[in-house]
């Protein structure tokens, strides 16, 4: 049996950097000057008493939460030692940043965790050492970088109030996006011309749009492949709800209507404050999944002319199969220009491994599905929507290390099925579905439903997409499935193609799942979703559903606060299901700047 | 200058949808197609004894039951619409054909189906997939997809004739209109025209909206009586201007910009002559559809077109007519809400005064413009600023 190849291929970190010390020396004078002024004009006494002021306040949340378990009894004790603290609303303070500190989730669990927390931080440093220098000055280039130091805080958040398997699950699914993100911004760091400058990595490299998804690259082993905004803008919004702020009034100021979806106008407005990296020898735009991110690619052309871009167009009404042959073809045309670009030549056995891979991933997919739709779901919350989402979109199949990961998460998920596990411990209360795409400054929000309300999240619209396996023999039909795939990308598969995708699809989905409540987030901007909203509420009245209508502005949270949005919940279960809160302290807490 | 004949008989028959000519026709037999985009081919919707009403909504006020449907964040033309749909107001319709060229468009065509607003029996609403860019294989698509959902549901709903010779029967009598409306729209290019930027608009809309067998006659005798028309001894108007953007089916936002002193010389937008009054050009080597097709796609300047190519002739189209009406300045307008247009406009509006070298405007703007006090102050400064830079001109001063 062949050898698999090392993935990722070990010449793109070793490509050759050229970096312009002269112009980093100019660019660490400008940030030296910023950090200089920020000194001067630092109010030192208010810092001084900001800094007694959070020490008291650490004192005296110390001492509520000594008195807390003090007053238990021998019980109650006991349980919080095992198995964990059960008020995480002490977890956020107002005005912090992050969390005041871990979660304790009982001995076993605090161990785990902690052994995963020391693993991803391994990992990162282990990744980031393969070029060190081009990471490191990624920071004094891009505000957006700092953001992912925040990335613990972040893994943190998305498995609050997990315990036993469940939390074993979410930090190998999460692990695997860390490592892809790491990565990717070492190579993006060595690429970028401003930077690393490598032009050796250039030449093997292939931005796309972050809409697009990854799986075409699997054709063309030798070439690195980099979804282009999603470091920078997509992914770090949820990590950081405050990311994407300066990007979004930046290109407001520069003339652009404040209505339109924050994904393309962030992307727009990262471009117009310069803070994307001008990398590879060709960009692969793409029309998907709507209207304003057809749009964003005109802006890319103004900021970067010298990259040659091609845009991959899908139909549409992609059900129509008298227009997939189009779709096949523009498939076709995007892997010429490819070749025509780097000189690479496509590689059907490398892709046929890759969507064997992926068909393989798909199909444990579907065993999650199967098991989420018993009275016994096992795997819930951010980390498997995320994982979901990034294996589907971007991964793709194409790193072999991720198939391991989907092994180890079904033994896991087996063995929690036949135990009767319950994903969230003593808070499985309603069955849940989450409907239209979610707020990205409020990644874990599915998390804090589970834990304040003991409403479980069974799947969201984002994560049921296409699941037929993909052609792996015959290579037209290869191509044609390819465009089935893409035409159904996430969010497209439900917005376009008609309004039965999207609204007769959540009546079906909700019967699959037996999902009474449905958490039905509104995106402001989102045309495709607000021209349904009627239909949506009319129709869900006649089959007698519970909708939360959740309004957010999806990278915006100064449009609509977390705080807001949880609200909506509350008030919704308070008056309409006269419910009781699983854990009262997470109805009302800060975290307006919280990461 | 002395008004012309028919003018007020065009704005009546812009005040409804089903207007008097539209009555007449279906009393005669004639099959009703209603359809809003360019992208649908008119000619083909003229076919047989069919005939095409580009869909407005005149004298919209409230919008609520629409908005209920669609949110206050969207399209108020496509909420338009369907409020007026949901009302009744489009009763008349044999047929709607639609496309899936912008999302809010389709939803709104979706609403006609779904709320069963056309009791009619054999009323059916249809939806074509539109292609982002032009190649041979996206032709190929887009031809098949007026194949099936325009001409084979018209022959087998209607008994529609859709052969070549029908085909290119319709075409004959399209460009028929078309080249009276360039002909007329030519003397927009004169230092000083005999037609004003409003009256265009007004005729325009009519060839839109009105059967072509009805409203040609009328045509034919403005155009005669425009060419004997004596125009005013000096320009009424302070500047010209050319208009590019979105949706324009209201013509009191022509009077409105011309009210400030203004003349629309040119209209390049959904509803313009721009795209939509060209003449089709065909040879007898090709099918008839699949050249009209061609011509759709080369010719269309919607900003949904996202290839480079597309993306550029945008931009020179602008820059063309402005030169050829000789314009003093653009203004770039958009239908709010309008995604396509939001980010065409942000963009372009820079490039067109940075590159271009062209003084504009940018706004966007609701489906009712006709009483905007915010949006005549912002036209008057323009005129303003247009006259201070010719003033500046003619002095040598930069």
């Amino acid at each position: 049996m062949a050898k698999t190849p090392k993935y990722p291929n070990p010449k793109f970190f070793k490509a050759k950097d050229n970096i312009d010390w002269k112009k980093q020396w100019e660019n660490l004078k400008v940030c030296g000057s910023i950090f200089y002024d920020m000194f001067k004009e630092t109010d030192w006494e208010a810092f001084k008493n900001g800094w007694k002021n959070t020490l008291k306040m650490d004192a005296e949340r110390i001492k509520e939460e000594y008195n807390a378990f003090m007053a238990l009894d021998q019980q109650g004790k006991l349980d919080a030692v095992l198995y964990g603290e059960k008020r995480l609303g002490r977890l956020y303070a107002k005005g912090a940043m992050a969390t005041v500190r871990r979660e304790w989730r009982g001995i076993k669990d605090t161990a785990y965790d902690f052994y995963e927390w020391a693993r991803m931080w391994g990992m990162l440093l282990m990744t980031f050492s393969k070029d060190l220098i081009p990471a490191v000055n990624s920071a004094l280039h891009y505000r957006w970088m700092i953001s992912y130091f925040c990335c613990h805080g972040f893994m943190d958040k998305n498995i609050m109030g997990q315990r036993g398997r469940a939390l074993r699950m979410s930090h190998l699914l999460i692990y695997d996006i860390f490592r892809y993100v790491a990565e990717n911004l070492v190579l993006l760091s060595k690429a970028d011309r401003k930077n690393g400058n490598s032009e050796e990595l250039n030449k093997m490299l292939m931005t796309f749009d972050e809409m697009t998804m990854g799986q075409i690259m699997a054709g063309f082993p030798d070439l690195c492949g980099i979804p282009y905004q999603l470091l920078p803008v997509f992914l770090v919004s949820e990590i950081d709800q405050l990311t994407c702020v300066p990007y979004i009034d930046a290109v407001e100021s520069f003339g652009l209507p404040s209505d339109t979806c924050p994904v393309p106008s962030s992307e727009c407005g990262a471009l117009v404050i310069d803070a994307l990296p001008d990398m590879g020898c060709g960009f692969i735009s793409s029309s998907m999944p709507c209207d304003g991110s057809t749009m964003a690619s005109s802006y890319f052309a103004r900021r970067f002319p010298n990259t040659p871009v091609f845009h991959l167009c899908f139909p549409v009404r992609y059900e129509d199969e008298s227009v997939l042959q189009s779709a096949a073809e523009d498939i076709k045309a995007c892997i010429k220009f490819i070749e025509d670009k780097t000189g690479a030549k496509w590689n059907w056995d490398a892709y046929f491994t890759a969507m064997k891979r992926f068909n393989k991933e798909t199909s444990y997919e579907l065993e999650k599905w199967e098991i989420n739709k018993t009275k016994y779901p096992q795997l819930l919350g951010p980390c498997y929507e995320l994982f979901r989402k990034w294996n589907y979109e971007m991964d793709g199949g194409i790193d072999p290390r991720v198939i391991k990961t989907c092994e180890k998460v079904s033994k896991l998920i087996r063995e929690a099925y036949e135990d009767r596990d319950e994903a969230w411990v003593g808070k499985m209360k309603y069955r849940a579905i989450v409907w239209s795409c979610p707020a990205h400054y409020y990644a874990n929000f599915s998390n804090w439903a589970a834990n304040c309300w003991g409403i479980d999240v069974l799947v969201e619209m984002e994560s049921l997409n296409f699941t037929k396996p993909l052609e792996t023999e015959d290579k037209e039909e290869a191509l044609r499935d390819l465009a089935r795939l893409y035409e159904r990308m996430v969010m497209r598969r439900h917005t376009n193609g008609g309004y039965h995708n999207v609204v007769t699809e959540l009546w079906r989905q909700c019967e699959a799942w037996d999902a009474k409540l449905i958490i039905m987030y509104q995106n402001v901007a989102c045309k495709n979703m607000a021209t349904v909203q009627g239909l949506l509420d009319d129709q869900g009245r006649e089959r007698g559903y519970d909708l939360i209508w959740i309004e957010h502005d999806l990278m915006d949270p100064r449009t609509v606060s977390r705080r807001t949005m949880r609200d909506k919940v509350n008030e919704f279960m308070r008056t309409v299901k006269n419910a009781e809160p699983v854990d009262p302290s997470l109805v009302e807490f800060e975290d307006e700047v919280c990461m | 200058m002395k008004d012309l004949k028919h003018l007020i008989y065009f704005e009546s028959l812009l005040e409804n949808a089903d207007n008097e000519l539209v009555k007449q026709a279906q009393a005669e037999g004639d099959i009703c197609l209603g359809y809003t985009c360019y992208h649908v081919p008119e000619a083909l919707l003229n076919i047989g004894n069919c005939f095409s009403v580009r869909l407005r909504a005149p004298k919209t006020g409230s919008i609520d039951i629409a908005t209920y449907y669609m949110s206050n964040y969207t399209c108020e033309y496509a909420r338009a619409l369907v409020e007026r749909a949901i009302e009744g107001g489009y009763q008349f319709l044999d047929a709607l054909i639609g496309v899936d060229a912008c999302s809010m468009m389709n939803r709104a065509m979706e609403h006609f189906e779904v709320l069963k607003v056309n009791t009619k029996e054999k009323f059916f609403v249809t939806h074509m997939d539109i292609p982002f860019k032009v190649t041979d294989y996206t032709l190929d698509a887009y031809t098949t997809q007026m194949q099936i959902h325009v001409l084979d549901n018209l022959k087998e709903k209607f008994g529609i004739d859709t052969s070549d010779k029908a085909i290119r029967k319709a075409v004959k009598e399209h460009n028929e209109v078309c080249k009276i409306l360039t002909e007329i729209g030519d003397m927009r290019k004169a230092e000083n025209p005999v037609i004003t930027g409003y009256e265009y608009h007004v005729l325009n809309l009519v060839s839109f909206t009105c059967p072509k067998r009805l409203i040609l006659p009328y045509l034919k005798e403005t155009l005669k009586e425009l060419k004997s028309r004596k125009p005013d001894p000096k320009p009424w108007f302070r500047a010209r201007v050319a208009i590019v953007g979105s949706e324009i089916d209201d013509p009191n936002l022509t009077k409105l910009i011309e009210g400030c002193g203004a003349f629309v010389c040119s209209d390049r937008h959904c509803f313009g002559s721009t795209p939509g009054r060209e003449v089709i050009e065909l040879n007898d080597d090709e099918p008839a559809l699949k050249q009209i097709c061609r011509h759709i796609m080369e010719h269309s300047e919607c900003a949904r077109y996202i290839s480079d190519e597309k993306v550029m002739q945008r931009r020179h189209t602008a820059d063309r007519l402005a030169k050829e009406y000789h314009a003093e300045g653009i203004i770039y307008e958009q239908m709010k809400y309008c995604d396509y247009w939001g980010f065409e406009r942000a963009l372009v509006s820079h490039v067109m005064a940075e590159e271009y070298g062209w003084p504009v405007l940018s706004i966007d703007r609701l489906y009712n413009n006709g009483n905007s006090g915010q949006l005549r102050t912002r036209c008057q400064a323009f005129v303003e600023s247009l006259e201070i830079k010719r003033i500046h001109k003619e002095e040598g001063i930069k």
